[in-house]
Formats: C-alpha cells, structure tokens, sequence
C-alpha cells in the first residue's frame, strides 16, 4: 500500500479539517492568539517602551532615560553594531533580536546597525488592556488570487508586524475583486521561523481604516492552494502590535496598498493610539 | 481457598474503578501535520518509561525525540521540551485531533495535527529517484542551491536535503513509479519534500512550516561541486586570538583568558538546542573530545537559543547537555537571530549556519571555520566532514605551544 492509500485510509478515519479555509480554524487561531497576549512574557501587552539606542541609554533609577525599579544604574550602547549592557563593572553583550532578563525586567535589542532599538518588557501586562475584536467570519471574505510575481526581486528593509524591521523581498502583485472594482495588493516575502521558511504578507488599508479598524492598516497572509493560487483571507487580517501597545513603531504603508473600499472583516479596533504614522 | 477469593474480588473491582474510560495511549500513531501543501506524515510511538508515558517522534525507522505524555480526560499533550514545543489534541476512542505549537516572538506557530492508531504502511521506494540531485530551490527569481539524496531504506524511501550549510536531517516517505513525497517533523521542523520525475528533470516543490513552498528543480549530480564548500561561507578574523566573553549555565561569566582553554587546541561548537543539526553533531563531537583530549584539545559551546533570555535558554541548554551528557563548557551566548546574532561574535564574516565549527590553535587564533553540519543521512559527505575535523584538530595539535 502506498503512502496515499494510507493517507486515504487516514483521511478516511478522521474528517480533513478542510485545511484553513473553515470558521472554526480561524476562530481557533484568534483564540491561540489572544492567549499568547495574555500570557507570553514578551508579550505587546507587557511592553513599557520602546527607543533607539543612539548616543546610548541609562537605564535603572528615576532620573534615567528608561526608569526602571530596583535596577542599579545600568547604560546600554551600541558600538561596531554590538550592543552592550554595561552594570557596575559588569559589562554585558547583548543579542539583537531576544530577550535578555535583568532583575526580572524584559529586554530585546533589535534593529539595523546603527539604528537599533530597545524594547522593555514590564513583569506583568498593564491593567487595561482591550479585549481583542473581530468582524465575524463569513466564507465571502475569503478570495482566491493568483501572485503575479515581481519582475525583479528586490530587497528591501521594512517593518514586521511586531514593529521590528527585516529584510524583505518583492514576490509580487495580487488582484482582488471588491465591492464595484478590482485593485492590486503588493505582496512581500517576510522571513519566517526556521530555516527555508517565509510567509507571504500584504500590508493594507481599506475603507474601514481608522474607524472600525486599525488606522495605520492590517497585515494578512496568503495562504497557498493546491491549485498554485493562494487563499486572500480577509477573516485573518490582523493588526501590528503598534495597535496593542503605543509604544511600538507602526509600518508605514506599503506604496499602493490603499484599497477605497471598506474590507469589513478580520481584527477591529477601537480607539487609543491613533496617531498614523507618516511616510 | 476462601481467603484468597475477596482479595482478588476487591483488585479486580479497584482495578475495574481505576480503568480508564478509554484504552490506553501505548503504542504506534500514524500522524500528519495539515499544512497548506497537503498532510506530512510522521510517526508517534508510545511506550511507558519511569511511571509515565513517552512518545518518540518517528520520521519512517527513525526515531528522534522524545515527549512527554500528559493524558487528562480525553485531552492528549505532547510535550516537546527539548524544542519547548507542544502537540495538544483531543482523543475520540482511537483519533486524535489537535494543534502543534511552538511559541516564537511574534506569537504562536500553529498547525493543525491529527493522528489514528496504527503504523505507516511501508512503500516500496522507486528506483527512479534513488541517488542524488543537484537541486535549485527557486524563490522570487532567487536561486539557491540543494543536494538531494535518496536510498532505499528499511522503512521506504529515505532522503536527505543538504544545502551551503548542512542537512536537515533523515527525511521519510514512499512514492510511485515517477514521483515521490518524503518528509520530517522532529518537534521543530516541519518539511516535506514532494516531486516528479518528468523525463532526466526531477520538479517539486519543498514545503516548510505551515505555509512556505519554495518549488525546485534537479538533475542528477555531475559530481562537480553544486554548494559552496562549508570552509567557503564564513570568514573570521585570524590575526589576533578570537575573543568571546559571555556567561555559563551557573551565570559566572567565561571569556577567551580562561585557564581551561589556555595553549590548547580548541574547537569552538557554535549551535543551539533548538537546531536539529546540532544535535545529530553532537555525538561526533564527542568521539573527538574522548579521543584527543589526553593530547591537548578542548570543546567550547557558545549556545544561541530561542528567546535569549537566560532564565528561559538555560533549562533548554541543560537539558541539551543532559540529553548527550556533554562534558565540555557551555557558554549562554545570546539568540539565534541569524544575520543579528553575528554582532555578538564580530571576528567572524558571514555567520549564517547552525551549526558552525571554528578551530582554534593553540595560540588561540581561529584557522578553519566550518559553515553547518552535514549529518549522518547525508552518507558519504558525513564521513568525509568528520576526517576533515580529524585532520585540522590532528596539524593544530602537532604545533608547539
């Protein structure tokens, strides 16, 4: 018997759970989601700031830079591109990209040479954090798009959803049919978790921007099919953690990425940290 | 006789008690992950060890790493540790249907996970893609190259994907005349790899996490170099000693002064707990440390890990070292941001791969970098890395002090 028979047999024991495309998956992964805000360490929701090294930076009693309590003064710097954690006579190399703890506050260091940043994450997550909000599924928020591909692949340096910035590569365009007309998204290839894994992402806004959702726009991914088109699931557009949490940089808009009409699914917001950033 | 009796009554209505409402978790689970590219298959082989229940992850005949089996009512969790990973699913008599997770910076990776009871039926493996490939991974107009190499295994069709900076480890599978579909999940990767032979071209498609499908094309190998030689993609600095300062498991911090590694020969293991490669290394490593330590060599162990937060990495790196009983110094070096984490090591150019091997003489200067691992699935590439290894450590140690 051959591994499709088997997985014939297989998928005739248990139901496929029609991959992606059901209401039952993205609620699930909303709900994943939502518990990773409220209990990862680093967490949007734990994040007291957020501010380029520059020059460098004290950290530790109130008249520093970053006031942190019941941290000795500390100072942090950046040279050749290594960014340094210097407490007492203790001088300390720190990762760009992770976490490093020091006396139970939260530190990642990230960014480009010459331009890195410090993120802070607070012990607990603040008291009045929002509920996170949806549109409610509906399959005909789902289109299938073919990615017309980019005719050159060019790299650029933009920001990830979670503010930090990544080098990422031109895949395309995609066309999607909404309300009266058609428009083009561009599409960028972001780096993903492990070794030959990236993810497809289109950064947007639409007609709903700035009053039902995000104001500075939504990430969503492109699901691929089978058929070698790829599922634009408007139910999974999601905010940049700069909706979370003011304190993070938010991406500037892709160019061409403005759709006119309103895209009423996927992630909501209301109110707080409306400030759009500008090109 | 009498006596006898209402003891064994009384076991049998505790035993009927303490029974579980369903049968046990022992034994072999036929597993898929559904990713967008279709189901990749894998193996779970439940046994009882130490009062609880383990699970090995199977790709095929072989067997990786271990989880721990927490059943409550009917809910079923996997716990990966070794790559603080997760599989929770929900039982229904002999289905499982869950979620595997591991949890990164920017929020939750997960992929849908299903299981039956059972075993993978072996598949004949076909003879017409046996051998190896000089693949192109083509990614927006970007290529980049692969090895791909097949054999006959045991259990079906085995392969190994080796690219610039080492293998991924055993991949497993079966096919048909003309095509083939082979895959790994070890608590970390997710891949699998799917093609068609289509006249002397082999094209398909290697598919990574949940949604990354990177289509490639192959041919068979002319046996001129298709990848980049591991010595060839990382240079260092050798004109003065390689200096590293960073703290160990019990948060003393170590630096390159240190008395242990003084005139010696050392040989610096940049990896991770999370990079399979590195553990498929690290049992190598150790023939190397047994056999030349009485001459004057050393092993350093800069670990780069998920979070880098030491709180979080250290317990990882613990159990690493525990998993293989390392003996040499282990060293929390920072996280493994790929191009971000070369900063924390600035004599080296072009740190891309996990693992990478420096060897030190014993004036402390580095002398050979070697880019990535090419494990024991890769055949005879495995054994010529490893007298590669003993040629550099056995010149070093010939030199004066």
């Amino acid at each position: 018997m051959s591994i499709g028979a088997g997985l014939v047999l297989l998928g005739a024991a248990l139901t496929f759970p029609a991959a992606a495309q059901s209401r039952a998956a993205v609620e699930r992964e909303r709900a994943s989601f939502a518990e990773w805000l409220g209990s990862s360490p680093v967490s949007p929701w734990r994040t007291l700031v957020v501010r380029a090294i520059g020059a460098g930076l004290s950290l530790g009693p109130d008249s520093a830079d970053i006031p942190l309590a019941g941290l000795a003064p500390a100072r942090l710097t950046e040279r050749d591109g290594r960014v340094l954690l210097r407490m007492g006579t203790d001088e300390l190399g720190l990762s760009r990209g992770r976490v490093q703890t020091v006396e139970g506050w939260r530190l990642i260091v990230s960014g480009p040479r010459g331009r890195t940043a410090v993120t802070v994450f607070g012990p607990a997550p603040a008291k009045q954090h929002k509920k996170l909000s949806y549109y409610d599924y509906h399959p005909r928020s789902a289109h299938i798009v073919t990615l017309r591909p980019a005719t050159e692949s060019r790299t650029q340096r933009l920001l990830a959803p979670d503010g930090v910035e990544v080098e990422a590569t031109d895949a395309g365009t995609v066309q999607v049919s909404l309300g009266s007309g058609s428009s083009a998204l561009r599409v960028m290839r972001l780096p993903g978790a492990t070794e030959d894994e990236s993810e497809l992402e289109i950064y947007f806004r639409d007609g709903t921007s700035g009053k039902t959702t995000y104001p500075a726009g939504r990430f969503v991914s492109l699901i691929p099919r089978p058929d070698g088109r790829y599922w634009l699931d408007f139910n999974r557009a999601r905010n940049p953690f700069c909706a979370y949490n003011t304190v993070y940089p938010c991406p500037v808009l892709w160019r061409g990425n403005s759709l006119s009409e309103p895209v009423k699914a996927g992630e909501r917001y209301t109110g707080g940290g409306l400030e759009v950033p500008t090109p | 006789m009498r006596p006898m009796r209402i003891p064994l009554l009384v076991a049998a209505i505790l035993l009927a008690a303490a029974a579980p409402r369903q049968a046990s978790m022992m034994g072999r689970w036929r597993a898929v992950l559904d990713i967008a590219g279709g189901p990749l298959p894998f193996e779970l082989a439940v046994t009882a060890q130490g009062g609880g229940l383990v699970a090995s992850i199977c790709n095929g005949p072989k067997c990786a790493d271990q989880a721990a089996v927490t059943v409550t009512g009917n809910r079923v969790l996997f716990d990966i540790a070794d790559y603080a990973a997760t599989i929770t699913a929900d039982r229904r008599g002999d289905s499982l249907v869950g979620v595997y997770q591991n949890v990164g910076r920017n929020g939750p990776r997960s992929i849908p996970f299903r299981a039956t009871r059972g075993a993978w039926p072996r598949t004949e493996p076909p003879a017409s893609v046996l051998g190896s490939w000089d693949a192109w991974y083509i990614t927006d107009q970007r290529r980049s190259p692969r090895v791909l190499h097949f054999i006959g295994g045991t259990g079906g069709l085995e392969a190994a994907v080796t690219s610039n900076t080492g293998d991924l480890g055993v991949f497993w599978g079966g096919g048909t005349a003309d095509s083939f579909s082979v895959a790994r999940f070890d608590g970390v990767s997710v891949y699998l790899l799917a093609g068609r032979l289509n006249g002397d071209t082999l094209r398909g498609v290697f598919h990574a996490g949940l949604r990354t499908q990177t289509p490639f094309v192959a041919v068979r190998t002319t046996g001129a170099p298709h990848l980049t030689a591991p010595t060839a993609l990382t240079s260092a600095d050798t004109s003065t000693p390689f200096r590293f300062s960073f703290f160990d498991l019990e948060g003393r911090r170590v630096s390159q002064t240190d008395p242990r590694l003084a005139g010696k020969v050392v040989l610096v293991d940049i990896f991770g707990s999370w990079c399979v490669t590195c553990h498929e290394a690290t049992p190598d490593l150790l023939d190397l440390y047994r056999k030349y330590r009485p001459s004057g060599f050393e092993i350093l162990g800069l670990g780069y890990e998920v979070t880098g937060d030491s709180t979080r990495d250290n317990p990882q790196i613990r159990r690493f070292r525990d998993k293989f009983g390392i003996p040499w110094i282990l060293l929390h070096a920072g996280a493994s941001v790929v191009e971000e984490t070369a900063a924390s090591l600035p004599q080296l150019r072009g740190f891309t791969a996990y693992p990478t091997t420096l060897f030190l003489g014993r004036d402390g200067r580095i002398r050979t970098v070697y880019a990535g691992f090419r494990g024991p699935a890769t055949g005879v590439q495995h054994t010529k890395q490893l007298e590669d290894y003993r040629r550099i450590i056995e010149k070093l140690l010939a030199e004066a002090p």
